[in-house]
């Protein structure tokens, strides 16, 4: 199934937009969609390091299986 | 009475912050604002960009506010702007309201810190020179808290 995520501060500057889609199966772990998100970048996969995949409620642990709703991928903060 | 904090675009109110932790039971009200400044690293900046992942910020938020008032006894409100910033506009916004002014300083000095660690927010400065660039920042975990 396709799952649209979100990306947000340097990941926008990819060449990506603000959003990709990924071809996930249906259960999958936030390992498995980092992975899959990491062949997309190819190259800028280096961008991702540090970054973690969440939910409208939550950050996702490696094992977690990726909720239903939004998902986005996000790099360090720096907020303030 | 519900407790104040939002993430947003609009202009950051302080006062309303302030109003919001004010009670006859308190003897001091603490704030802090963070400013968009004009050089950062040695570098002029004209503006800077809040990209911001909003429905998770609105939550972490709360939750920052809801353990700040678990650990001191205060009443905390807090704001975070979003969109493109000029120099001088406030960014951030906190207020705490507690009896005595250490438990208000140490409250807002603990939901500013957390906001740092925490909030999923991402700035880009752009600067004088025309080019821009997002600032590095701190790796959030998963896991619930």
């Amino acid at each position: 199934m396709k799952r649209k995520i979100e990306l947000y501060g340097r990941l926008r500057d990819a060449g990506h937009g603000s959003t990709v889609y990924l071809d996930l199966p249906k259960a999958v772990t936030a390992r498995q969609a980092l992975s899959a998100l990491k062949a997309v970048f190819g190259s800028k996969g280096s961008l991702l390091q540090g970054c973690a995949l969440a939910g409208s409620n939550e950050i996702l642990t490696p094992s977690d299986r990726l909720p239903e709703g939004r998902l986005a991928i996000l790099p360090p903060v720096c907020g303030g | 009475m519900r407790r104040l904090t939002r993430v947003t675009p609009s202009r950051l109110d302080a006062a309303l912050l302030s109003r919001a932790v004010s009670s006859p039971r308190h003897g001091a009200v603490a704030s802090f604002i963070g400013v968009v400044r004009a050089v950062h690293a040695g570098r002029r900046v004209k503006a800077v960009s809040y990209d911001c992942f909003v429905p998770l910020a609105e939550k972490e938020l709360a939750r920052i506010a809801a353990r700040t008032e678990k650990r001191w006894p205060v009443r905390v409100a807090a704001m975070h702007r979003t969109g493109r910033l000029k120099v001088g506009e406030a960014s951030v916004a906190i207020a705490a309201g507690a009896m005595h002014r250490a438990e208000a300083y140490a409250a807002c000095r603990f939901v500013i810190e957390e906001i740092k660690r925490r909030l999923p927010v991402w700035k880009k400065e752009h600067y004088s020179s025309g080019d821009g660039r997002w600032l590095s920042g701190c790796a959030l975990r998963g896991g619930h808290r």
